[in-house]
């Protein structure tokens, strides 16, 4: 009846409109405090104590980084799973040595201290 | 489907793979007082593989199907790139114990030799981004290699950046070409222009991919980024980079240019003639104010790369067998310049050019070393330089006339700011009169480049037949 | 019906916009993810023209896989060194690393 493009527009239209429609009504039903003091940021009912930019730790980039890397080596190990009947033994002993390179690799880093959660 | 491989011709490239290997274990498990012994391993290890180069000299072919050949090309610059890596790791030791981190350097070092192996033997467009990817960010660990420097981080970033986006314009020529050749050969874009002419997207896809090698070997409207890398590197990487990663980044120019585009070298000579004239003219005049050693050497390895350039203008092999010959030498002056720079920036911990008055008191060697790697730079008569240029700019002479006359008004140009170097050497008076002990592996790299520079100046003929007997695979 | 052509202006355009954003970001961060927008268009060119084009076979696909490692490799290297310039002046903004001039 409508056709697979016709029901796209539908859905991105029906999609862009309810999200204003939410905002719009949001503003309309909202209260709104009159003074200035009520629309301060709080922290736990108090004032807020420090600087509210926090740094997030240097353990969570190390992990992600080393996580990336190993990554793109399963996206390589993958076809090779796939067809690892047909690839035979030659196919094998080059996945075995770069899978070898990678776990160096992962030696430096594990020696390095990059894995550890301080 | 198994794909013919021949592995007798890579032996080489095995070897310096398991080198690598063998370095990075040891760098791992040996303990922290035995960890010198990782340079002098590098070394020999890069020595004992350069010296089976003269017998692999014999074995031509191709090594995988289509993808990597090993020809007598490919094998000299191979061996250019094991000299390169073994006086890298000659001069590196003391300079690198400062730093820290000392023998992952070496390890990175043999890694890039791999690299530059891999990407001078290259026919297809995968290995040929493989080999320059793996110099290339193998490069840029080293020139940040300094973790406490701000000067070592900003030549880090700017490299990274302007090497990713070089690489993203040549390989965005390289998948354009795939578009018109379909596959991924280099030598069926040949087929290509005889079959449909050239085309408008062919256009765009050379000339993007001129712009990608031009970044590396530093041709001038892309030149930005030698300078201030030159700099901020620490100076064995410099030398690495001003010798090693030309040298290799020349060989796969004009091997992608003369297998890709033989037939139709009327369109881009005058485009690379161009791209020559310029790069020597400022090369060489914003190499006369400089005040610092490495920037002043920085440009005129710019300048030296539009008078290879010249080479490729040639008519036949003579110009392919010049730039050749012109690498070679260049490396020996270069190796001997940084190597001296090395020495005095662990010793006194400078590089502007009016810190090192007085050099030729306090340790003759290194004044003479010095002055021979540059006055060959300039090319002065009974020096390597002064053959190298001879050979460049002869052939040209007939149909390049005002060519090579810049060339040599420019060459002229550079006596100037290199004899002002000289001058401070061995005119003015050190601060400081104590003499300069060198180490021995420093020792013999500065006598034996200068004694191949001084050799090669008078008897350049055992390198240059052999630079033609590679060259002539060219002539077809 | 989308042809070819389709596909290659698309990566023109995205090629173009990391282009952009490279030369005008100053966030070292920002030109690291537009160098990868750049790459990632190369991406697109290759395996829609194995796909359209391509004699038989899959080697646009092969090499938009191995320049997706190589990037990755390169962005490894690059967060190391924002790492290490942000240890040396406390920011990572391009503005502020202009000792290197002339």
């Amino acid at each position: 009846m409508l056709s697979p493009k016709g029901a796209i527009l539908i859905f991105f239209l029906t999609g862009f409109l309810l999200s204003i429609i939410i905002l719009v009504l949001n503003y309309l039903l909202s209260p709104k405090s009159k003074s200035l003091i009520k629309r301060e940021t709080y922290e736990c009912g108090l004032e807020t104590i420090g600087p509210t930019w926090v740094q997030f730790k240097g353990n969570y980039f190390m992990y992600a980084l080393v996580f990336v890397l190993f990554d793109v080596e399963t996206i390589f190990l993958y076809p090779w799973a796939v067809r690892f009947n047909v690839l035979g033994l030659f196919a094998f002993v080059e996945m075995v040595i770069f899978i070898g390179i990678l776990v160096l690799g992962l030696w430096y880093a594990w020696k390095e201290g990059a894995l550890e959660w301080k | 489907m198994s794909v013919n491989i021949n592995y007798l011709l890579l032996i080489p490239e095995i070897l310096v793979l398991s080198l690598g290997i063998l370095l990075f274990v040891l760098a791992l498990i040996t303990p922290r007082n035995l960890q010198k012994g990782i340079g002098y391993l590098a070394t020999l290890g890069l020595l004992g593989i350069f010296l089976y180069m003269p017998i692999a000299w014999k074995y031509t072919g191709m090594a995988i199907e289509g993808m990597y050949q090993v020809d007598k090309v490919a094998i000299f610059f191979k061996a250019l790139s094991l000299l390169a890596g073994i006086f890298v790791t000659a001069i590196a030791p003391k300079y690198m114990e400062k730093i820290g981190y000392y023998s992952e350097f070496f390890v990175f070092a043999v890694f890039t030799v791999l690299g530059m192996m891999v990407l001078v033997s290259a026919t297809d467009f995968l290995t040929l981004y493989l080999g320059l990817e793996l110099m290339t960010i193998t490069f840029i660990i080293l020139t940040a290699y300094k973790r406490e420097s701000a000067i070592g981080a900003e030549a880090g970033i700017k490299y990274l950046i302007l090497a990713g986006v070089s690489s993203a314009i040549l390989l965005y020529g390289l998948s354009l070409f795939y578009g018109l050749t379909r596959t991924l050969n280099i030598v069926d874009i040949a087929a290509v222009v005889k079959n449909n002419g050239i085309t408008p997207a062919f256009v765009l896809a050379m000339v993007f991919v001129l712009a990608g090698f031009a970044f590396k070997i530093s041709a001038v409207p892309f030149h930005m980024w030698a300078p201030d890398v030159y700099q901020g590197a620490p100076t064995p990487v410099t030398a690495f980079l001003a010798t090693g990663s030309k040298a290799a980044s020349f060989a796969i120019f004009f091997r992608f240019f003369y297998l890709a585009f033989p037939g139709i070298k009327e369109h881009w000579v005058g485009l690379l003639a161009t791209l020559a004239a310029l790069t020597m003219v400022v090369g060489n005049l914003v190499a006369i104010p400089q005040t610092n050693l490495k920037r002043m050497l920085a440009y005129s390895s710019i300048a030296q790369a539009g008078y290879i350039l010249v080479g490729f203008l040639a008519t036949d092999f003579a110009g392919f067998k010049a730039i050749m010959f012109y690498l070679s030498v260049y490396l020996m002056a270069t190796i001997g310049a940084f190597a001296v720079a090395t020495v005095y920036e662990n010793v006194t911990g400078k590089e502007e050019i009016r810190d090192f008055a007085g050099l030729s008191q306090r340790s003759p060697i290194m004044a003479a070393v010095l002055v021979v790697s540059l006055l060959s730079m300039a090319g002065i008569p009974p020096l390597a330089g002064f053959a190298g240029k001879f050979y460049l700019f002869y052939p040209i002479i007939k149909n390049w006339g005002w060519l090579a006359l810049l060339a040599l008004i420019m060459s002229m140009v550079s006596v100037y700011y290199y004899l002002r170097v000289v001058l401070v050497v061995y005119r003015d008076e050190p601060e400081d009169k104590t003499p300069i002990t060198l180490p021995n592996s420093i020792y013999f790299t500065l006598l034996i480049t200068m004694a191949v520079t001084i050799v090669l100046g008078v008897y350049p003929t055992p390198l240059a037949k052999i630079a033609q007997q590679a060259a002539m695979i060219f002539m077809k | 019906m989308i042809t070819l052509a389709h596909y290659m202006l698309l990566s023109a355009v995205l090629f173009a916009i990391g282009l952009f954003g490279v030369l005008s970001k100053k966030n070292a961060i920002t030109v690291l993810v537009s160098t990868e927008i750049m790459l990632n268009a190369v991406n697109l060119n290759l395996i829609a023209i194995n796909k359209y084009i391509g004699v038989d076979g899959f080697y646009g696909q092969l090499m938009a896989i191995f320049v997706i490692a190589v990037a990755a490799a390169e962005v490894g290297v690059g967060l190391g060194i924002i790492i290490s310039m942000y240890r040396n002046k406390e920011t990572i903004s391009l503005d502020e690393f202009n000792f290197l001039k002339w």
